[in-house]
């Protein structure tokens, strides 16, 4: 049996998540990925940004960087390019990468380079709050939206996909196996691969929204959500309003940091 | 009056094995003597693997259909446990013949710890051997299945059930031939001859299966370790709510707590999906 402690900075625990917060879930089925790799913790790099999802980076003992609010991607991509042979793991939430570091975002996917963005949506900024955040879905309660946002909500494994990551896949915290095998198959891929996973704010989003206790929150989840699979074989009226789970795009292309080295190689060559 | 020679063939096996085909087999291969047969079987449980018996009697004269227990000359077992429930129908000096392939009924599995022992009934050779002179036990399953189909084990069966008959291979495949689809005809008759040849006692280990069940009970006593590190638990209640098998709690300061991991599966549900990372299934 895995012991995941080994990867835990144990004195930092209990870590300051609320109760029944899904990103700490997302954490556990992290940890049980990296070890499934076999990756030696100096062959990862754990980068965040700002934001509740962004704490994670301070629980794990691996290098880990916690950047400015919505610049991991940005880090994250000079660490690749300088130590290409490592594992670059960026943890963001919805606001951070999808509001304050949307672009960010967008072009990390377009230059396809090496990283593995596991962008946990817990569709509301939890840490200043409970403010609307870019995936607050329409009519959903929040501090700055007391009757709902009137704002269309991203979906961004779309928006990911349409600017050219490479991998593209949505798990949710309530089906942690599942999650754990998105993980591996996001890092496994070579290029950009983006993960977004639906979490839980039980104490902002869950108490606005009255979603009961975050038990109840989490079992409620699989009803919005639809696999991929199943969904293909599925009239479009069962689709309304559901999310679509599991890896929705994978199309390898080349690598940046690795293209990169090439140009490089090529033009000492040249030079010659 | 009853012939005294008359022949008691007791078919039993579990639904869907085919033992009602076998009995017709071998009720048309008496016809073909031109012996009286008379059959009596219960069907119906043929759904869910339940039991399935057919009596079988015949002779120049045949009176009743149902064979009373102690005289049945043949006792045919598609499956162990089945061969002991009706073992007391054999007489002593008769001929059991089994299929060691078992089928473990819903109801003597519902523990559903991955190592957890099933309530089937166990040293059933043994019991056999102690009541029955002629015990001739082999795996016509997997002899069906090289063959290239599962459901040829009644035809298997019904070949080694011949050699202990009166009548000719000849007699057998005729009468095979008349009661199976024509498509199968082939198939079925290269079982019986093949159910024809098997030597007993046949090679095969009698303790492995005694060996399996010292080593699950071994497995049994390692019960599941349910650990909650309480000062990292925030009492989201999360683990109790999914557990499947209801092993944990909330206790009095809103915190859960393992109340009986003895039940525990190892789903490990409860450690995947605890925010905190405060329980661990060893």
């Amino acid at each position: 049996m895995l012991d995941i402690q080994k990867y835990l900075r144990l004195e930092m625990f209990p870590h300051m998540l609320c109760p029944g917060c899904g990103h700490g879930i997302v954490l556990g089925a992290l940890l049980r990925a990296i070890h499934s790799l076999k990756l030696s913790q100096d062959e990862v790099v754990v980068v965040s940004g700002i934001g509740c999802s962004s704490r994670l980076s301070g629980y794990v003992d691996f290098d880990t960087l916690h950047t400015t609010h919505g610049r991991p991607l940005a880090f994250a991509t000079g660490i690749k390019m300088a130590r290409p042979e490592l594992t670059v793991i960026v943890i963001t939430g919805d606001g951070d990468g999808l509001s304050i570091g949307g672009n960010h975002l967008i072009h990390a996917a377009r230059r396809n380079v090496g990283l593995t963005c596991l962008l946990l949506n817990n569709e509301i900024y939890g840490m200043t709050g409970g403010q609307a955040a870019p995936t607050t879905p329409l009519g959903k309660i929040s501090t700055t939206g007391p009757t709902g946002p009137f704002e269309t909500p991203f979906d961004s494994c779309r928006l990911v996909e349409a600017a050219g990551a490479s991998f593209v896949a949505r798990g949710i915290t309530y089906e942690p196996a599942t999650l754990e095998k998105l993980i591996v198959a996001a890092i496994q891929n070579p290029g950009f691969s983006f993960l977004e996973i639906i979490s839980d704010c039980p104490e902002f989003f869950g108490r606005f929204n009255r979603m009961g206790n975050p038990a109840d929150q989490i079992l409620a989840q699989k009803q919005n959500v639809v696999d991929a699979k199943t969904a293909a074989t599925l009239p479009p009226e069962r689709l309304k309003g559901k999310m679509l789970t599991g890896i929705l795009h994978h199309e390898p292309r080349p690598e940046y940091a690795a293209s990169y080295q090439e140009s490089i190689a090529q033009m000492g060559a040249q030079a010659r | 009056m009853e012939s005294p020679a008359t022949q008691n063939v007791l078919i039993v096996g579990v639904g869907g094995q085919g033992v009602l085909l076998a009995s017709d087999i071998l009720g048309t291969v008496c016809l073909g003597r031109g012996y009286q047969v008379k059959k009596s079987e219960v069907h119906g449980m043929a759904k869910r693997g339940g039991v399935v018996y057919s009596h079988v009697r015949y002779g120049t004269q045949v009176l009743s259909p149902t064979i009373e227990p102690g005289t049945s000359d043949v006792l045919l077992a598609f499956e162990p446990a089945e061969a002991l429930r009706w073992s007391k129908y054999v007489k002593p000096t008769g001929t059991v013949i089994v299929n060691t392939q078992k089928r473990i009924p819903p109801a003597a599995c519902q523990d559903r710890r991955p190592d957890a022992l099933t309530r089937y009934p166990r040293g059933i050779e043994q019991a056999l051997r102690s009541q029955i002179e002629d015990v001739r036990r082999f795996d016509a399953e997997t002899l069906a299945f090289e063959l290239g189909d599962l459901r040829m084990c009644n035809t298997v069966l019904l070949g080694a059930l011949s050699r202990v008959c009166e009548f000719s291979a000849e007699e057998w495949l005729a009468a095979i031939e008349k009661s199976v689809k024509p498509r199968t005809a082939e198939l079925n008759r290269r079982a019986f001859l093949a159910g024809r040849s098997v030597e007993f006692p046949c090679a095969e280990e009698p303790q492995a299966e005694e060996l399996v069940f010292e080593k699950r009970e071994a497995a049994r006593d390692e019960a599941p370790f349910i650990e909650i590190r309480q000062n990292w638990c925030k009492g989201c209640e999360i683990c109790v709510r999914v557990c499947p098998q209801n092993c944990l709690v909330m206790n009095g300061s809103k915190l859960a707590e393992v109340a009986k991991a003895e039940t525990c599966i190892r789903c490990m549900l409860c450690e995947w999906l605890c925010p905190d990372l405060a329980v661990s299934v060893h």
